[in-house]
């Protein structure tokens, strides 16, 4: 398991790096404008004032706005599950049928590798990997608040990034799961896709509407605490969203000790063992 | 399970929906042995292979690799095998060196290092290259140094020889002689059957699912028929040769020389013809590939 985490690690370097550098990058961006808003603060208010009740329900309120918290989370920690879910969509669908899409699945598991050891590799080297890119962009973040008024400590910065790692855990172990059902890993990547940009919208949109929060409450990103964190991490929806993540995982790995490993090329559901049962039933 | 043999299987059937592709393979194949496995594109060739390895579940059937059960023990049975797969596809991202080394690691480094660089300068093959740069051959030559690369008990090789140039073929050749005289078993499928005649200690052919025939390929070679003719000093009455069993009349010429189809023992033959004048005996002995084409355009 060992060996595959790490070759997995390997693979994934420039992704990993490039990821963490971008959020890094753009949490040195937001950080550095909180001062200047601050300084505007007077002319942004007007202009917040003057937008639909909608809008500013939106965005959390005028005051939420100017918090440092609230202004991490609105500009920034909001966000990021949209933009890093599309790492953990990508990563997740692949994490074993990418290999076997093109081919070269066949041969590591003709080594004495246990199925149940590659996938759970694989999950880990894509935990591992999603830290690495979350520790960056916290790293970006504490260094480019110690040059503003933003004054949290380290660790309480830290629990946005958690809460991130739940949910992008979750969206990553159910493109893993469907991965494993679908006919390829593309349409179970842009079924992923489509569930995480559903689940934003419903999520944000929940606030307007009073309707959608019977909806919300089957929305993972509802569960998702942002820049609030800071001021309070709920370990409860955090846990919540591990345990699903988990869950599917598990599943996958069931899933995947029972069926056949495909060729390059070939399509279709993934359902052979499932037909197996019945045929024989 | 006997003991001698390192693969048996027995009844082994697959279907993908509604295609069959194996519809009952039997084979037995003895410890120490190099077995051909013959068969066009689609006959089931792959199919068993991925089967032995436990990679596809056969429907019904049992099978046994080393006298193991592969989907029981299947990481016990795979520590003992090296795979060349029929379609060999490798990660890109790595050098060959770095290509090779994942695959010792995911045995747990068993692997002898020394042998896998014998083997990668007798096929011309730089380690340094990125995988991604190589060409079809090469990848293959990375697929060769994997499969041998550890000194496994069984060698389960998928067209070894696809994609590289003749002389590269007998470096190849030459490594599966060597394996097999370390005491491994070889496993081979191909349609190259010139090679298969040279190396293999027995065949098996499958056709459409089915393994139709096992035997040694100078026993299948002998077992057909040969073309003979003879030219005599003068002509002959060929009654005393068309009464031999296995004899045939195919041309006769002007009297003096003859074509005859011999079936089976040549003794009968030999022996009646030396009570003529010959002048010459030209036998024809079938290739295996003729013998091979046969089995697909004779049979049902």
């Amino acid at each position: 398991m060992k060996t595959v985490l790490r070759y997995a690690l390997l693979r994934w370097r420039g992704q990993i790096i490039g990821w963490g550098v971008a959020l890094a990058m753009l949490a040195f961006i937001v950080a550095s404008l909180y001062d200047v808003a601050l300084q505007m603060r007077g002319q942004l208010e007007q202009l917040l004032k003057g937008m639909p009740p909608e809008l500013m329900m939106f965005v959390g309120g005028v005051d939420r706005v100017f918090s440092p918290a609230g202004f991490l989370d609105t500009r920034y920690f909001s966000m990021l599950p949209l933009l890093l879910g599309v790492f953990a969509v990508l990563i997740g669908s692949g994490l074993v049928v990418g290999d076997e899409e093109n081919g070269t699945l066949d041969l590591i598991l003709a080594h004495p590798v246990r199925r149940v050891d590659l996938i759970i590799g694989r999950w880990l080297a894509f935990c591992v990997a999603l830290l690495g890119i979350l520790a960056m962009a916290w790293l970006g973040l504490i260094i480019a608040s110690s040059f503003t008024s933003i004054k949290f400590g380290w660790l309480d910065m830290a629990l946005p990034f958690v809460a991130l790692f739940g949910v992008l855990i979750w969206f990553g172990g159910l493109a893993l799961l469907l991965s494993m059902i679908m006919p390829s890993r593309r349409l179970a990547a842009s079924l992923t896709g489509l569930i995480l940009a559903a689940s934003y919208f419903v999520t944000a949109f929940a606030r307007l509407s009073p309707n959608l929060s019977v909806l919300a409450k089957w929305s993972p990103l509802t569960y998702y605490q942002g820049g609030s964190a800071i001021e309070g991490f709920n370990v409860g929806n955090f846990g919540g969203l591990l345990l699903m993540a988990i869950v599917s995982v598990l599943l996958s790995v069931w899933l995947f000790q029972r069926r056949d490993i495909r060729i390059a090329g070939e399509g279709g559901w993934r359902l052979s063992f499932f037909a197996r049962r019945l045929r024989k039933a | 399970m006997n003991e001698s043999l390192a693969l048996q299987t027995q009844g082994l059937t697959k279907s993908y929906g509604k295609v069959l592709a194996l519809r009952g393979v039997d084979l037995d194949v003895r410890r120490g042995e190099i077995f051909g496995f013959l068969g066009p594109n689609g006959s089931g060739k792959t199919t068993t292979i991925r089967c032995l390895l436990d990679l596809i579940r056969p429907d019904g059937g049992t099978l046994r690799v080393l006298g193991r059960d592969p989907q029981r023990e299947s990481v016990a049975v795979r520590a003992q095998i090296g795979y060349l797969p029929g379609e060999l596809r490798l990660d890109e991202a790595f050098t060959v060196e770095a290509a090779l080394r994942f695959f010792s690691r995911l045995r747990g480094n068993h692997m002898d290092w020394a042998y896998a660089r014998d083997l990668s300068d007798r096929l011309n093959l730089d380690l340094q290259l990125r995988v991604k740069n190589l060409s079809k051959g090469n990848k293959q030559k990375v697929g060769i140094v994997q499969a041998l690369m550890h000194r496994p008990a069984l060698l389960l090789l998928d067209e070894p020889t696809g994609g590289l140039d003749p002389l590269m073929q007998q470096q190849v050749l030459r490594a599966i002689r060597e394996a097999q005289a370390n005491g491994a078993t070889v496993f081979f499928s191909s349609h190259v059957l010139s090679e298969v005649e040279e190396i293999a200690d027995r065949v098996g052919i499958i056709r459409s699912g089915v393994v139709v025939e096992v035997a040694d390929p100078q026993a299948l070679i002998d077992r057909a028929l040969r073309r003979v003719r003879v030219r005599f000093k003068k002509p002959i009455e060929l009654e005393a040769l068309l009464r031999l069993p296995g004899v045939t009349l195919i041309d006769q010429g002007d009297g003096s020389s003859v074509l005859l189809n011999v079936a089976g023992d040549m003794d009968q033959l030999i022996k009646t013809l030396a009570a003529y004048a010959v002048i010459d005996v030209d036998i024809e002995r079938p290739s295996l590939e003729e013998i091979f084409l046969a089995y697909y355009t004779e049979q049902p």
